[in-house]
C-alpha cells in the first residue's frame, strides 16, 4: 500500500521542486521553442540515421552540437560571475584557441593524431595563460573584472590576428576535425566531451567545498577572507577555468569547418555565454550559481539560432533579440523592480482586506 | 533662485565660449603643421580607410592597394583597418585623415549609409575620395570623386544566367547572403533576382555573415527545413559557400551532383574546391584594382575630370577544369 502512495509524492516534490528552480522559465521556453518548430513539422524532433554516412541525423542533434560550445563558456562564465566577476573576453580567446591549432596545423602538415594532440594541448596552453593573465589583474593588481577583460577581449583578437597574419586560416587533420564532425554510438563527439568537462567540473565544484567558497566570495569578499578563504587562489583558478573552457569552445568551432576566421570565429560568444548565465538563474551580482541553469540556458540559446534559420526568419535581428531578453531578465533580477511588484501584490492583498469586511 | 539661475546660465554660457574658442585655437594650431608638411614632401599622402582582415578577397585587395600605392610611385599610404569591422571606428579614421590633412581617401566603407556627414567634412578641406568596392547609399556622387569597383549587379547575373541554364526545368534554391544593409549584398541580390528564371523557385534567404562557420550551420538547418529538396545554393562569397559544401557533405549529400553551390570572390581556396568538384560555379570579383585606384587619385589632383565610376573586369570559372587552368598563377 505505502508504495503506490510514496510515489507520486515523490513526483509531485520533483516536480514542484523544479518549479522552484530559478531555471524553470528556461525549461518552459525551450519547449515552447520547440513546440513552435513542431508547428511547422510534426516530424521536428525525430531522430533517424542517416543512410550514406551511418550517422544520427535530426533536428535535435543539430542543436546538441550547436550548444557544446555555448555550454562550454556559460560554464566557465558562471563561475567567474559567482565570483562577482565577468570574462568578455571569451570570444577572443576562442580566436586565439582557433589560431593557435589552426597556424599550428598548417605548418606541420602531417595529419596524425599527434599533430592534432599537440594541437589540442597548445590552443589549451595559451587560453590558460590568458586566463592567468585576467586572474591576476582581477586578484593581485584588483583592477575591475569588467575592465580587465575588456582589454584582453581586444587584445586577444589583435594575437589571433598576429599569430594567423590577419588571414582566415585553414588545415587539414582528420583526428581535429572529428572531434567537432563526428560522433560517438551515433551521438555527436563535442557534446559529449562537454558533457564530460561539465560533470567532472560539477563534481570538483559541488562535491568539494570549492563552490560554497566561490559563493562566499561573490556575496562578500570580507568576511569571506575573515571566515579563512583566500580568495586570491581561487580568483586565479576560476579565470584560468573560463579562459581553458573557452579555448575548448574555440576548438569546437575552427574544427566545425577546419577554419578560423580571425574576425568571426567567437564573435559576439561573450554576449551568447552571459545570457545563458542569466538564463539560468545566477545573478549577475554573484553569489550563488546554477551550473544545471546555465547548460539549460545554453541549450535555449542553441534552440533559438536554428529555431530562427527553421522558420525562416531574417536571422540578422537575433542580436537585439537576445540583447531585450538579457534586459528583461536582469530587470526581474534587480532588487528594486522586485520590491516594486511585491508592493503591488501586497497593496492588492491589503485592498482586498479592507473591502471584505465592508 | 532666480539670480542664482540666471548665474547658472551665465556660467554655462562663458564655459561654452571658453571651449569654443579653445576648439578654434586647436583646430588652427594642427592646419599648420598639415599645410608646411604639404610643402615640404615631394611624396602624395594617401589616407586607404579600409576594412581589415575579413576573408581571402579582402586580403588580396587591400594588399594590392598597399602595393600599388608605394614609396616608389610617390605615394605614402596610411592604412586604417577598421576594428572586426565597425563603421565607427572608420569613420575615426577617415576624419583623422580629414584633421591630418592628407592628399586624398581612399574608402572601403564597412556599411553603405551613414558618410553623409564626413564626405562633406571632406569635400569643405578639399581633399578627393575614392571609393573602393563598396559604395554608399543613397548613392550620392557629387559626394565622391570616383568609385572604382567590379560590377556586382553583373557579376551575380552571369552567376544567375548559369543557373538558368543548368536547370531548364527549374530548381529549388536558397541564398546566403552577406550581413543585411551592405551595398554589396543589394546589388549581388539585385543582379541575381533580375536574372534568374521564373522556374526556379527561391525557398528562402538568410544572412550567414560571410562566414564559413555560420554559413554552415545555416545551410544544415535549411536543408532539414527543406527535407533536403535544395538544388541550389546561391552563396554570396566563397567562405559561405565553402561553409554551404560542408553542411552538404556532412547531411550524406554529394556537392556538384545533389547540390550544386555558386560563390560569388574566386579566391584561391574557392577554385581549389572548384577544382575537387565541390563547388559548382564561381564568378570572380576582381580585387587586383590599385592600378586604376592610382590613375584615378593622380587625375582627381591634377583637376581633371573623373569618370564617377569605373567597372573593374571579372571573369567567371564554370568548370573544373576553368579552375584548375587558372590555379597555378592565383595571386589570392
Amino acid at each position: 500500500m505505502s508504495t503506490p502512495v510514496s510515489r507520486p509524492s515523490a513526483a509531485i516534490r520533483v516536480i514542484s521542486g523544479l518549479f522552484h528552480q530559478p531555471y524553470v522559465w528556461a525549461i518552459v521556453a525551450l519547449l515552447l521553442l520547440l513546440v513552435v518548430n513542431l508547428t511547422k513539422n510534426p516530424a521536428y524532433l525525430g531522430v533517424s540515421v542517416n543512410a550514406a554516412t551511418g550517422n544520427l541525423s535530426g533536428n535535435v542533434i543539430d542543436i546538441l552540437r550547436a550548444s557544446a560550445p555555448i555550454m562550454m563558456i556559460a560554464v566557465g562564465m558562471t563561475l567567474v560571475i559567482a565570483t562577482r566577476g565577468i570574462d568578455l573576453s571569451v570570444g577572443s580567446v576562442m580566436a586565439v584557441a582557433g589560431a593557435v591549432s589552426m597556424e599550428f596545423m598548417r605548418n606541420t602538415g602531417t595529419g596524425s593524431f599527434g599533430t592534432a594532440a599537440v594541437a589540442v594541448l597548445l590552443a589549451l596552453g595559451i587560453s590558460a595563460l590568458l586566463g592567468t593573465l585576467n586572474g591576476i589583474l582581477v586578484s593581485i593588481v584588483g583592477l575591475q573584472p569588467f575592465i580587465t577583460t575588456l582589454v584582453m577581449m581586444l587584445a586577444g583578437r589583435g594575437l589571433a590576428k598576429v599569430i594567423t597574419s590577419g588571414q582566415n586560416t585553414s588545415a587539414t587533420n582528420e583526428p581535429f576535425r572529428w572531434i567537432a564532425n563526428g560522433t560517438i554510438l551515433g551521438f555527436p563527439v563535442v557534446f559529449v566531451i562537454a558533457v564530460l568537462i561539465v560533470a567532472v567540473l560539477a563534481a570538483l565544484v559541488r562535491r568539494t567545498a570549492l563552490g560554497l567558497m566561490i559563493e562566499s566570495i561573490g556575496i562578500n569578499p570580507k568576511a569571506a577572507r575573515m571566515a579563512g578563504i583566500r580568495p586570491v587562489g581561487i580568483l586565479i583558478s576560476v579565470y584560468i577555468v573560463s579562459a581553458v573552457l573557452a579555448g575548448v569552445a574555440g576548438i569546437f568551432s575552427t574544427a566545425s569547418v577546419m577554419t578560423v576566421e580571425v574576425a568571426k570565429t567567437g564573435m559576439t560568444a561573450e554576449m551568447d555565454a552571459i545570457l545563458a548565465v542569466v538564463i539560468g538563474g545566477t545573478s549577475l551580482a554573484g553569489g550563488k550559481f546554477s551550473l544545471t541553469g546555465s547548460i539549460i540556458g545554453a541549450l535555449l540559446i542553441a534552440t533559438l539560432d536554428k529555431t530562427i534559420v527553421y522558420m525562416s526568419i531574417p536571422s540578422s535581428a537575433t542580436p537585439a533579440f537576445k540583447a531585450v531578453v538579457i534586459v528583461i531578465i536582469c530587470l526581474l533580477q534587480s532588487p528594486r523592480v522586485r520590491s516594486m511588484f511585491n508592493r503591488r501584490r501586497t497593496r492588492v492583498i491589503t485592498a482586498r482586506k479592507e473591502t471584505v469586511p465592508a | 533662485m532666480a539670480p542664482t539661475s540666471r548665474f547658472r546660465a551665465f556660467t554655462g554660457l562663458a564655459l561654452a565660449g571658453t571651449l569654443a574658442f579653445s576648439l578654434v585655437a586647436c583646430s588652427s594650431g594642427s592646419d599648420e603643421p598639415a599645410a608646411s608638411g604639404d610643402d615640404g614632401g615631394e611624396l602624395t599622402t594617401v589616407g586607404f580607410v579600409a576594412v581589415g582582415p575579413e576573408g581571402g578577397w579582402r586580403t588580396a585587395n587591400e594588399q594590392n592597394i598597399q602595393d600599388a600605392f608605394s614609396k616608389e610611385n610617390g605615394f605614402d599610404l596610411k592604412y586604417a583597418p577598421s576594428s572586426n569591422g565597425d563603421q565607427n571606428s572608420q569613420i575615426t579614421a577617415f576624419t583623422s585623415f580629414i584633421d591630418e590633412g592628407v592628399d586624398a581617401i581612399l574608402l572601403s566603407a564597412t556599411e553603405a549609409t551613414g558618410w553623409e556627414d564626413v564626405l562633406e567634412r571632406a569635400q569643405e578641406a578639399e581633399i578627393p575620395v575614392v571609393l573602393l568596392d563598396r559604395g554608399i547609399e543613397p548613392n550620392d556622387e557629387s559626394l565622391y570623386t570616383s568609385r572604382i569597383a567590379p560590377d556586382n549587379v553583373g557579376i551575380s547575373a552571369s552567376a544567375a544566367e548559369w543557373a538558368n541554364e543548368q536547370f531548364p526545368d527549374g530548381a529549388n534554391y536558397v541564398v546566403l547572403e552577406g550581413p543585411p544593409g551592405l551595398s554589396v549584398v543589394n546589388d549581388r541580390n539585385k543582379g541575381w533576382d533580375e536574372a534568374v528564371a521564373d522556374n526556379l523557385t527561391k525557398l528562402e534567404s538568410q544572412s550567414a555573415n560571410w562566414s564559413t562557420e555560420e554559413a554552415k550551420s545555416v545551410f544544415e538547418t535549411m536543408l532539414k527545413a527543406n527535407g533536403n529538396d535544395i538544388q541550389l545554393v546561391f552563396a554570396q562569397n566563397d567562405e559561405m559557400g565553402l561553409g554551404a559544401a560542408l553542411a552538404v557533405e556532412e547531411a550524406g549529400l554529394i556537392p556538384g551532383t545533389d547540390v550544386k553551390i555558386i560563390t560569388i570572390d574566386g579566391t584561391q581556396a574557392a577554385l581549389e574546391a572548384l577544382a575537387a568538384g565541390r563547388l559548382s560555379f564561381v564568378a570572380e570579383y576582381n580585387p587586383l584594382f590599385g592600378d586604376d585606384a592610382i590613375e584615378v587619385v593622380n587625375a582627381a589632383l591634377a583637376g581633371e575630370d573623373v569618370e564617377s565610376s569605373i567597372v573593374v573586369p571579372s571573369t567567371t570559372f564554370d568548370s573544373p577544369e576553368a579552375a584548375t587552368a587558372a590555379l597555378p598563377d592565383r595571386q589570392y
